[in-house]
């Protein structure tokens, strides 16, 4: 083990030497909460469907649940899981330990969240899908799931992140990056620096998750083909649509006076703006 | 095409339809006209079974739909509805997909057509409808009416052989709502079986063929449109129509009647 005397450039902790705990700090970080967040989103869309069922009892077990876990600390649920159970007789390791408890914790918040996208669905979106004679199935999977996940999706993504961070709370010797901290601090007694450098970590972590949910949210709101499926769909009415048609942009004397949005990147983009565009919309009119 | 007989519908204790008799024959187009709910929208829904009749009996195509309160089952509604289009008050474009995706959605799930020829199907209606090339906007930035005409775009889509319209141009100003009215003019020359819930009274005058008009549930007088509108038969329809004969007479909406 490396002293904490000696200095290593602008550091008095040698990094060099503790990258392999580091490293092994961030994959159990990044192992909690991939395994966690998958359970929790599973577990969240349950307790949503629960909630908007037409049988009280599953509405009320639901309700009861979200409750409980949404109003108990993090911690106190990560020490009653792993050493309250133990006490039972129910051992659970401290990977399963911890990813029960984020999952139980944020599938209370999650289920919230997705039964406000459920409900953020106006009735007259799936009336006019069942009167096109579209079967229960594809009302959902067509209209309902589609426009849900656009709604939902901000807000899943700005959990995903909390829970990213909510690992560090599994000290209970998980060798999470947060345990790893605790490690190194206390053997090089280098408080600040350490845990300066754990926080830089975790912002590394965070902060691409939350920009990249922006990015995505962003292009689902500008209409942006996800799946493949619409993708070709969008490329065959591209190429169908008659020549020197706008593919797209606005109609003139809206997009004038507010000038070109940006980020429009909407289905229209990158499609032949040069032949139609304003100046073809407004010769024709 | 449409036949309705006795037909009742309750929400609870409240009998928003109390016997209505319809006949709607193949290639007509009728209007609905009569106090905001007096009915109408209800009438609308019991035909394509977004609401289940309490009572009587409908007829489309000459299949039944429902008697006595029992109703087509599930499986065979979708086929009802791919024969019978609708078109809503608030539109009901499907937000997340472009114009065009909205028209194709019905063609593609059905499997009656491929990719290509469901597009192509989707343009020609949009181009029918006066939207070409809006085909790639989402509904969100289209105005009113243009997602109105979207819509009737999407019901056309399936080819069916009647269409019902509830108050299509009520969400909109004047001007979108006379693009709207004008296809469905077109439509009514078409020989497609149209029943229209609307206020317009001058669309109803000379587009349709038969004007019913219903009040608390009932179809209090239904005929020729200048008879109804004009004719006075009944108390109830001189009341409604009595601002637009007065006003109809000097300055005439539209330059219809």
């Amino acid at each position: 083990m490396p002293l904490a005397v000696t200095s290593f450039g602008p550091f008095h902790v040698n990094w060099i030497s503790w990258a392999p705990t580091v490293g092994d700090g961030i994959l159990k970080t990044v192992e909690f909460t991939v395994a966690s967040f998958a359970g929790a989103v599973l577990a969240g869309l349950l307790l949503a469907l629960m909630r908007e069922s037409p049988v009280a009892p599953l509405r009320w077990l639901a309700r009861i649940y979200t409750e409980i876990f949404k109003n108990l600390p993090l911690l106190t649920e990560i020490f009653l899981v792993y050493f309250g159970l133990a006490s039972l007789g129910l051992r659970l390791s401290v990977f399963e330990a911890g990813c029960v408890s984020l999952i139980v914790f944020y599938a209370a918040y999650l289920s919230e969240i997705f039964r406000g996208g459920l409900q953020g669905i106006a009735a007259g979106q799936r009336e006019a899908a069942h009167a096109l004679g579209l079967t229960e199935r594809e009302v959902l999977t067509r209209v309902v799931v589609p426009q849900a996940v656009r709604l939902v999706l901000p807000a899943t993504t700005t959990m995903l992140v909390d829970m990213l961070k909510s690992t560090s709370l599994i000290t209970i010797s998980a060798a999470e990056l947060m345990t790893a901290g605790q490690l190194i601090a206390s053997t090089t007694f280098q408080a600040m620096e350490v845990y300066l450098v754990i926080g830089i970590i975790y912002f590394a972590m965070c902060y691409p998750l939350s920009m990249a949910s922006l990015w995505l949210e962003r292009r689902l709101k500008a209409g942006t083909p996800l799946s493949p499926r619409r993708r070709r769909l969008i490329g065959e009415v591209r190429l169908a649509m008659p020549a020197g048609a706008p593919g797209g942009w606005d109609e003139p004397q809206r997009s004038g006076s507010r000038g070109r949005p940006r980020g429009r990147g909407g289905p229209g983009r990158g499609c032949r703006r040069g032949q139609g565009g304003e100046a073809g919309q407004m010769l024709r009119r | 095409m449409v036949r309705v007989e006795k037909l009742v519908k309750c929400f609870g204790d409240n009998r928003v339809l109390d016997g209505i008799d319809l006949v709607i024959r193949r290639g007509e187009v009728v209007s609905l006209m009569g106090q905001s709910g007096g009915g109408k929208t209800t009438l609308l829904r019991c035909i394509n079974l977004l609401e289940e009749p309490t009572a009587g009996i409908v007829e489309v195509g000459g299949e039944l739909v429902s008697k006595d309160g029992e109703c087509l089952h599930r499986s065979r509604r979708v086929q009802l509805r791919q024969r019978v289009g609708m078109v809503f008050q608030s539109f009901n474009l499907f937000q997340h997909l472009t114009a065009a995706e909205n028209v194709a959605l019905p063609l593609l799930r059905v499997g009656k057509a491929d990719r290509t020829e469901a597009v192509r199907r989707a343009l020609d209606l949009l181009a029918r409808v006066g939207l070409a090339d809006k085909a790639l906007e989402l509904p969100a930035r289209l105005s009113g009416g243009q997602q109105q005409r979207v819509a009737i775009a999407r019901a056309l889509a399936l080819r069916p052989v009647a269409l019902l319209f509830d108050e299509p141009t009520s969400a909109l100003d004047p001007e979108s709502s006379q693009d709207v009215l004008g296809v469905m003019r077109e439509l009514s020359t078409e020989g497609i079986t149209m029943l229209v819930s609307t206020h317009e009274v001058g669309f109803a005058l000379d587009a349709s063929d038969q004007i019913v008009f219903i009040d608390r549930g009932k179809v209090v007088h239904a005929g020729p449109p200048h008879e109804v509108v004009f004719g006075s038969a009944s108390e109830r329809t001189r009341e409604f129509f009595a601002g637009f004969v007065r006003y109809g007479s000097t300055a005439g909406p539209e330059g219809s009647a």
